[in-house]
């Protein structure tokens, strides 16, 4: 069996866990990261891409708010690639309790978010898709953030910093010695093998999952999963994040992101034991489409191209509550004082804005234990991508001869980086995505860089397969690169194409109708009819 | 102006009625609202491939346990003798202009997918499957799978890998092979914009293909057989097949990539040709949007070109497609035909129309739905009378899945065989 050691092992490759990887890595600590899917396929990928100005925060979690607010200004600084400061609305509806405008108005001037009442006719005039009946508007600075790019960012940065990072593997236990943490047994399911990790420290930050590893260490953790679903409409039909003034509740959202909009969000409690096995209801389809309709009337005629899933990680610190309820707070928990376990520490609660906050917060307890004295450096120095900013129009001037539209995306998608991606080989800058403006060198450079293994995973980072099409004809050109770019056979590169699309028809099927079921019946056409994909395996027998 | 027959859709149902009504002298008239179907499809037709997810080596027979036991199907409809006489009818047709069909007689015979998959089809073209590579197909002890540099819609390591698994060809050698095709890259064109089409363009330049020829001799000396992606030629292609396969002494074989399909299109022209060569009328890029009908009978149909002047026609056959071509429409919470408000198979839930997997064994439901009719292929409206002088066929029709089935083109001509069929004999009657 293969064995490692290293300082720390961090469970979990989501935002949170990342983070640490991350900071634990500027500060010389020597980091493991153990992820059982893929970076960011959790609840960091899973939710709306709000880059939280705290405002909806800031009646009922101050705190929250304060944190979101500050954490907000720094991601601008150190991840601006991965960021649109669109700014956002909070907008009061006839039907709203109109006093609520000016609770949040309050609300916000102590928690220091710059919130500012704008006449309707100007609110209108910044979105002007937005319902024209709103009685009152706050500008907020809100924005979006792509948590697939900040992840990835992350991790790219800790590995060339000489981390390292496992994906699709998975931790079976936590191996104690008495009351000591020595390290995991885990099983890597791409090479099918299992391996042993040691270290005196070990990070939980596997979100609602934490529970599960918990328990493997004989520690008892109770996470209330609550469900929270979104859709996506398949035009960006908002400039700017368009809230509802009221209370948090279904469907009183919709961010604009990229190429598209999404209508925000539900809250269902669930049972812990389906949390793999998430599903969006088609009454949720329903009431996001409705409520979302009251923020942007039309919106429910635009075309819908997905709906999708996650689960909030909430602890429950006493008793059963609504997801709502629970605080969004951070929950940075030291087994040592909480359980006699030594070594272990959990991370949990907070959310995607406030990710380098609590890797800040770990590893600060992390850098105590093993005595090191270095302090966090996360909220100064730069992601990769963003070292600095450099325009648009100098980055199209600099890549002249390249299409300005395969320099902008490649540019928009990973900042700096576009020099190590684009060359003026004609080869390189061809398209594999038309949708999104992927092309073959971008797929190259994520097979070879960014701990890609299928072409789920590919679509994380370059967005391949995201956009109105979802992977009609890209899957196809995707698959075939990974066996030129990476290590898989032809069969594997054709099995990779099948998991795909049926990880794409996921978020289709809860909204088949219209277009979408018109692009469905052209994408099974191709796959089913022309290719006979689902043949392959009645073939092989 | 005033037609005997009007119809709607030009995919290969449309076209074959409408060259049937034109060759027997009817006034005839085809709307087409764009490209059909077949700018994206294999380019065989496929008559009867699987039944309960096995595949059909005998169509006929299995056609005959069909017809026995769906009563709703359309080939039930047909009738095995119509299916037959419509198979021969749209054979001669194509011929008439230059595209030569292969089948295998009572058998279906099995072309090769884009991904090396084998698949069961009633006529392929020449270039795809001919005499000469069926009475090989056994002995062969090496082929090469070719791509042209920078074209990304076919990859021939997942063919060949794919292919190779498949018992026919245990003792075979099947290789990947990559062409720089010089004309490829000189052309000043990005690369992203070569799709099948620009690569058919450069095999029609006559001066271009010995160049080609010899480049793929290279890749392929000691092969008995090549593959190639469909791309040798939109028009010319009898010419362009004969002159490869003279020039490198090899078997050189198309297969189908992603769209545009190149061997779909030669099919549409021939179609389309033949059926202004019987002075058949082709109104392009129009769309029908509503019709007029009293006491189940259509007076006139409306376009979006021309809203307020009517068309009129003793008969119509409607032969838009599905919901991707348009002729059926779903929303939120409803499904409708949107030019005549036909009765329609379907389920009201939504979550009905589809099953969990992408790749679920019994495909999904919404591809079955579609316009119910009588045995003539009439349809009935919203208060389930049937109208008149109205015939469909093709996709629209309900109660078959084209893929799951592997039966749409050949439901398509069929269908569209026997509604030409029907106004033809009730003008007769009528005259």
């Amino acid at each position: 069996m293969k064995t490692l050691e290293a300082e720390v092992i961090v469970i979990g490759g989501g935002a949170t866990g990342c983070g640490v990887l991350r900071d634990c890595t500027l500060r010389g600590i020597d980091a493991i990261l153990i992820e059982k899917n893929d970076i960011a396929s959790g609840t960091t990928g899973r939710n709306h891409g709000l880059l939280h100005s705290g405002a909806r925060y800031a009646v009922r979690d101050l705190e929250s708010a304060t944190e979101c607010i500050k954490e907000n200004r720094i991601l601008k600084k150190i991840a601006w690639h991965c960021i649109e400061p669109t700014g956002g609305l909070f907008v009061t509806l006839p039907e709203d309790d109109p006093n609520y405008h000016n609770r949040l108005l309050e609300a916000c001037r102590f928690a220091g978010i710059d919130a500012k009442e704008i006449s309707v006719k100007k609110a209108l005039s910044i979105e002007p898709n937005c319902n024209p009946n709103i009685l009152s508007a706050i500008w907020v600075p809100d924005g979006t953030i792509d948590p697939f790019r900040l992840t990835s960012a992350n991790i790219l940065d800790s590995i060339e910093r000489g981390a390292h990072v496992f994906t699709h593997t998975q931790v079976e236990r936590i191996m104690l010695k008495q009351n000591q943490v020595i390290g995991v047994q885990c099983y890597d399911k791409t090479a099918g093998e299992y391996l042993e990790i040691y270290a005196p420290i070990i990070v939980n930050a596997s979100g609602v999952w934490g529970q599960h590893i918990c328990k493997t260490a004989g520690i008892e953790l109770k996470m209330f999963p609550s469900k929270g679903s979104m859709v996506i409409i398949d035009y960006r039909i908002n400039n700017v994040v368009v809230n509802r003034c009221r209370v948090p509740s279904d469907g009183d959202i919709i961010v604009p992101g990229d190429t598209v909009s999404l209508i925000g969000t539900t809250s269902r409690k669930i049972p812990y034991d389906t949390i793999d096995e998430l599903v969006v209801d088609d009454d949720e389809i329903d009431v996001l489409l409705s409520d979302g309709e009251k923020l942007i009337p039309n919106v429910s005629r635009a075309r819908v191209l997905r709906a999708y899933c996650g689960v909030r990680p909430l602890i429950a610190v006493s008793g059963e509550m609504d997801g709502r309820d629970i605080s969004r707070g951070v929950v940075l928990i030291d087994h040592k004082e909480r359980d006699n376990v030594q070594g272990l520490i959990t991370i949990a609660g907070g959310k995607l804005m406030t990710y380098r906050l609590m890797a800040e917060m770990t590893t600060d307890l992390i850098a105590k234990k093993l005595g090191n004295s270095k302090r966090c450096l996360t909220y100064k120095i730069p992601l990769p991508g963003s070292e600095k900013r450099v325009g648009y129009t100098k980055k199209i001037k600099y890549f002249s001869g390249i299409p300005n539209s395969v320099v902008g995306s490649t540019h928009y998608r990973h900042g700096e980086r576009v020099h190590n991606i684009l060359s003026l080989k004609k080869r390189n800058y061809g398209l594999i995505c038309e949708c999104e403006m992927v092309t073959l060198g971008e797929v190259e450079y994520a097979i070879k860089n960014l701990k890609v293994n299928d072409i789920v995973d590919l679509r994380r980072r370059t967005r391949i397969g995201m956009g109105p099409c979802q992977g009609e004809l890209c899957a196809y050109r995707a698959a075939g690169l990974f066996t030129e770019f990476g290590d898989f056979t032809p069969d594997e590169s054709t099995k990779l194409l099948m998991d795909f699309l049926e990880e794409r028809f996921k978020g289709v099927k809860p909204v088949l109708w219209g277009d979408g079921l018109r692009e469905f019946e052209f994408t099974y056409w191709i796959y089913q009819g022309l290719f006979g994909l689902g043949l392959v395996e009645d073939n092989n027998t | 102006m005033r037609y005997d027959c009007i119809i709607i859709g030009a995919g290969v149902a449309g076209l074959t009625a409408g060259i049937r009504c034109a060759k027997e002298g009817l006034h005839t008239a085809i709307i087409s609202s764009g490209m059909s179907a077949l700018h994206f499809s294999s380019g065989s037709i496929d008559l009867l491939g699987y039944r309960d997810n096995a595949v059909v080596y005998k169509p006929f027979e299995a056609i005959d346990q069909l017809t026995g036991t769906i009563a709703q199907h359309p080939y039930t409809k047909c009738g095995k003798p119509l299916i037959i006489e419509a198979l021969l009818f749209f054979k001669q047709e194509c011929e008439q202009q230059g595209l030569f069909l292969f089948d295998n007689g009572n058998l279906n015979h099995f072309h090769v997918t884009t991904l090396g998959t084998l698949k069961p089809t009633y006529f392929s073209q020449r270039s795809v499957f001919n005499e000469d590579v069926y009475s090989r197909f056994k002995a062969m002890k090496k082929i090469v799978i070719i791509n042209f540099e920078g074209y990304r819609d076919f990859h021939p390591q997942l063919a060949a890998a794919q292919l190779s698994k498949h018992s026919l060809f245990a003792n075979c050698e099947i290789v990947a092979k990559q062409i720089e095709m010089p004309q490829l890259q000189d052309d000043g064109k990005y690369p992203h914009e070569f799709r099948s089409i620009d690569i058919a363009r450069i095999f029609e330049k006559e001066a271009n293909i010995e160049k080609i020829a010899d480049l793929i001799r290279l890749a392929a000396k000691d092969a008995d057989f090549v593959v190639m992606p469909a791309v040798m030629g939109i028009t010319n292609f009898n010419q362009i097949h004969n002159k490869l396969q003279s020039r490198t002494r090899l078997l050189v074989y198309e297969v189908p990539t992603l769209p545009p399909s190149i061997l779909g299109m030669r099919i549409d022209n021939a179609l389309k040709s033949r059926f202004a060569e019987l002075g058949g009328v082709y109104i392009a890029g129009d769309k029908v949007v509503r019709a007029d009908i009293t006491d189940d009978v259509v007076n006139a149909i409306y376009t979006n070109s021309h809203p307020e002047n009517p068309m009129e026609a003793q008969c119509y056959i409607l032969s838009t497609g599905s919901f991707f071509s348009g002729g059926l429409v779903s929303e939120f919470d409803n499904m409708y035909e949107p030019i005549f408000k036909l009765k329609l198979h379907h389920e009201p839930e939504r979550n009905k129309w589809y099953n969990q997997n992408f790749f679920h064994r019994d495909s999904h439901a919404f591809l079955q739905y579609g316009v119910l009719t009588d045995e003539s292929l009439r349809p009935y409206d919203s208060n389930n009378n049937i109208i008149q002088n109205l015939y469909c066929s093709g996709a629209i029709m309900a109660h078959y899945n084209p893929i799951k089935e592997g039966c749409g083109s050949g439901v398509a001509i069929s269908t569209g065989y026997k509604a030409a069929g029907q106004i033809i004999n009730l003008l007769k009657r009528m005259s």
